[in-house]
């Protein structure tokens, strides 16, 4: 088959969004609703179909040229390689799974034409990142995932605070955004081409400071897109989206993002200890600041973006240890528990009748479905990382990867990361005890809950307890499937010894022990206590929408305010008003002139004859 | 001469201002008439002044003539007076403004 | 030296007067200070040897215009009126002064003469020879004047005579 079909991927979405933006309203519900899962669908079949181009080096194509500038020709190009194609399937699976989930969701909704049209065009710009062969095919799906981003986080944007926290998304990556597009030009300064393989051959031959300084630049773009420190404000707040649009977008996809560009561009970066030990850092920190968030929030959906936030972190720890599997096969399995456990959190939130608050809710495992509570529990076993789920094995390759790194500076990072594992158990159990154990603490009436919002789920939990098949390592007698098929891209190769894994696979199943104890001690028989000082600064996130508006929102506004005011209003309008203010007053004196009186008149020939007697004088007297 | 020409030329010029000042600053027809009637008279003192400095006797001629041309001037000016009351019934020079724009 | 401290002497009153005269709201007040500037005025040109214009600027000018303006000022009842006649000392130090200032000067020129045909070597002009000059030289300008006379004549009496009555209900 022709390689250039594979432009077929991306473009189904694009097409059914197009046609769901256009005539959406007018078609009748299911119709519109069928395209939409078809076009994801559609994708995902395709991307089986065309496994095979992936072998290798993988599968280049173009669909055509872009702009062309002097001697350089940017082209719609994608790549299908080992790194592109797993992800690909990911993104395209997950993204159905959940296309079914948010038919069922959104069966009240009224405005669904809208909202399927976001959800493909979505999926679109973020097959356009995967799938980029040059980095401005991926900056063109960076931004439009920040577009969708804005548009379904804001999607009920009849509530304010909904317009807000959309708003708050869009410019906080933005910002993020910006940094990536100064490393795009520079890269482009460069080396001459935007083709990511083209850079990454060329990447030796570029200087030791300018490597340091893209590594940082690329890396606060990530830092933007997959909500880590500092640009991490927005994702509590974008859990004022549908439940749909938090599984796909910051579970599975967009908060992955980041970390696909690093891989993506790791020839690059890893060839700066400095940067690769910032990537880590930056982390590090993110892991534990979102595990101590996560610990006193109080809405559900809330804990499980902090914990996105938190496993992102982990993504970038293996990143920044060299290991591209590592943070691979954690995207993975976590994509597929995190975006099970939204859609589980979206049926409690159901069954709870539209209750949000943790503090409200338990019981519900007497009360509710049994399906959705072992659903639950499985999405929380794997993010606790209870031994033999995906998320055991996946946590367990990047701690080693940190534990085994030469540099002596990973093992505080190794450190952070096992205290991290064991903040995440607690919270994880928390979330459960909460939920599902005890008697009801709040009052309402649970709503039906649709088939459409059951069975997606069982797939997802499937994957996601089986993930750890992926990539087993070699103590437990798997084949590293996917480190072999990432082949040259896999990054550094772990060598460690079988005494050193054991006893750390044993400290992971100790932490995850400790952490199920603690939470069963504190929170199975819940009793809700007033917030102390501690449980506020961590409910608020280390108050950083205060900080953020302090040293950002503040001085802006007031620059605004001095802009407008200060410069516009009382420079320039007010120059121009008394310009004409002046203009207006000299027509009315010289109005007076015509006033009809004789004195007026005489009053003139006398000053007339003053002049002509002044000039005469200066005549003379010269 | 029993003073310099130049005193007499002051003189004629001081009073001349002061017949100006009386033209332009009163309201009343009458007091702007004898404005003019002081502005005459300052000019008459100035003719007298160079008929005798320049020891020639058609500066007092001059003078002469002025003074009939006064007569002839305040004799239509008073006539119009009159009727400019019985028209209007008041003499304030700033009532009558039909010219204004 | 006599004429010309009587020179600066009536200069200054006919300052005042005039000055005076200018200030004055009532206007029959103003014309009577006028009148008395014109007589310094007249005293001052037979100084500077103009006899026949002294004396036709107090027959014309104070005599007839003047008193025509009198004429006007109280056919019209522009003056207020009816206050009794006081004595009213503020009012009447200028006048004094004023009037003694100009009748001193005048006993001086009547006894000294500085400006007469028979003292100095200032220009003295005589009626002969005034005469003379308008008649002889100026005969043209004066038959012009005389007709400017009659038309103001005419002029004046056309104006304030008023408009033709005309019937019942017509405004005039």
């Amino acid at each position: 088959m022709n390689q250039t079909l594979l432009f077929l991927i991306p473009l189904l979405p694009l097409c059914c969004a197009v046609v769901n933006m256009l005539f959406g309203m007018r078609l009748p519900r299911l119709v519109a609703e069928t395209l939409a899962v078809c076009g994801v669908a559609a994708a995902f079949l395709l991307t089986v179909l065309f496994w095979g181009y992936a072998d290798g080096a993988g599968t280049q194509a173009t669909l055509g040229t872009w702009l062309v500038a002097g001697d350089t020709a940017i082209t719609f190009a994608l790549c299908f390689d080992a790194l592109s194609a797993p992800m690909t399937l990911m993104v395209t699976g997950v993204a159905t799974l959940i296309h079914f989930y948010a038919i069922g969701y959104m069966h009240d909704e009224e405005d669904y034409a809208r909202f399927f049209a976001l959800l493909n065009l979505f999926v679109f710009a973020m097959l356009a990142i995967v799938l980029a062969d040059n980095l401005l095919v991926l900056f063109l799906g960076w931004e439009g995932v920040g577009l969708c981003s804005y548009g379904l986080i804001g999607f009920w944007y009849g509530e304010s605070a909904n317009a807000r926290a959309g708003t708050k998304a869009f410019l906080v990556t933005r910002v993020g955004d910006v940094f990536l597009a100064a490393a795009l030009l520079w890269l482009f300064a460069l080396t001459g081409t935007l083709s990511i393989g083209a850079i990454n051959a060329k990447a030796a031959a570029i200087p030791a400071e300018a490597l340091l300084a893209l590594t940082l630049l690329l890396l606060l773009g990530a830092c933007g897109k997959s909500a880590q420190l500092p640009l991490m404000t927005w994702l509590a707040d974008a859990m004022a989206g549908p439940t749909p649009v938090s599984a796909l977008i910051h579970a599975a996809t967009m908060v992955t993002a980041g970390v696909y560009l690093l891989c993506r561009l790791f020839p690059l970066v890893s060839l700066s200890a400095v940067g690769m030990a910032a990537i880590a850092a930056v982390g590090a920190l993110t892991a534990l600041y979102a595990a101590t968030c996560a610990l006193a929030q109080r809405e559900i959906k809330r804990v499980l973006a902090y914990s996105t936030m938190s496993q992102v972190g982990y993504m970038f720890m293996a990143v920044g240890a060299g290991t591209v599997a590592g943070a691979m096969f954690h995207l993975l399995t976590h994509a597929f528990f995190k975006a099970l456990l939204f859609m589980a959190a979206g049926c409690v939130i159901h069954l709870a009748g539209n209750e949000n608050d943790l503090f409200r809710m338990g019981g519900l495992a007497k009360r509710g479905s049994r399906g959705v509570f072992w659903l639950f529990m499985a999405g929380a076993i794997c993010l606790a990382g209870v031994p033999l789920t995906g998320g055991f094995f996946s946590k367990d390759g990047i701690l080693l990867a940190l534990f085994t790194h030469p540099d002596p500076l990973y093992r505080l990072f190794w450190g952070i990361g096992v205290l991290t594992a064991l903040l995440t158990a607690i919270y994880t159990f928390r979330l459960l005890y909460l939920v599902f154990a005890g008697e009801p603490r709040g009052d309402a009436h649970p709503h039906e809950l649709p088939q459409l919002m059951r069975w997606p789920l069982w797939p997802l939990a499937a994957l996601g307890l089986a993930g750890g098949l992926l990539n087993l390592p070699p103590l437990l007698g798997g084949g590293e499937w996917l480190t072999h098929r990432l082949g040259t891209l896999a990054g550094r190769t772990l060598e460690v010894d079988h005494l050193t894994e054991m006893l750390l696979i044993a400290l992971a199943v100790g932490l995850v022990l400790a952490g199920w104890a603690l939470a069963r001690w504190r929170y199975g028989r819940f009793q809700p206590l007033a917030e102390g000082r501690l449980g506020g600064f961590l409910l608020r996130g280390w108050n950083a929408d205060a900080v953020v508006d302090l040293l950002v929102v503040r001085p802006f506004a007031a620059m605004a305010r001095l802009c407008a005011l200060g410069c516009d209003r009382a420079l320039i309008d007010a120059s121009l008003e008394a310009l004409a203010r002046q203009t207006s007053a000299c027509g009315q004196r010289l109005r007076a002139m015509t006033n009809g009186r004789v004195s007026t008149y005489l009053s003139g020939f006398v000053w007339g004859f003053l002049l002509i007697l002044g000039w005469l004088l200066l005549a003379l007297v010269r | 001469m029993i003073v310099p020409f130049a005193h007499i030329l002051i003189l004629a010029a001081i009073l001349f201002v002061m017949g100006l000042g009386c033209a332009l600053a009163r309201r009343n027809l009458i007091m702007i008439l004898i404005g003019v009637e002081i502005m005459l008279n300052a000019a008459a003192v100035a003719l007298v002044g160079g008929s005798a400095y320049w020891r020639q006797v058609d500066g007092q001629v001059f003078v002469v003539f002025l003074m009939a041309m006064t007569s002839a001037e305040v004799a239509i000016s008073l006539a119009m007076v009159v009727y400019l009351r019985r028209r209007r019934g008041t003499l304030e020079a700033d009532k009558f403004d039909g010219m204004h724009g | 030296m006599i004429g010309g401290a009587v020179f600066y002497l009536l200069a200054v009153a006919t300052v005042v007067a005039t000055l005076l005269c200018v200030t004055r709201s009532n206007p029959v007040h103003a014309v009577i200070y006028l009148v008395h500037a014109f007589f310094d005025l007249a005293l001052i040109f037979y100084l500077l040897g103009a006899p026949l214009v002294a004396a036709w600027e107090m027959i014309i000018y104070a005599g007839a215009i003047m008193v025509l303006f009198l004429f006007i000022i109280m056919m019209l009842e522009l003056a207020p009126g009816g206050k009794p006649l006081t004595v009213d000392r503020q009012r009447w130090i200028p006048v004094a002064l004023l009037s003694l200032v100009t009748l001193g000067c005048t006993i001086v020129l009547i006894i000294q003469d500085p400006g007469g045909a028979a003292n100095g070597t200032s220009y003295h002009a005589s009626p002969r020879e005034f005469g003379t000059a308008l008649f002889d030289h100026y005969a043209l300008a004066v038959q012009v004047v005389s007709f400017q006379l009659l038309f103001a004549a005419v002029g004046a009496y056309y104006v304030g005579h008023g408009e033709p009555r005309r019937k019942e209900g017509k405004a005039p």
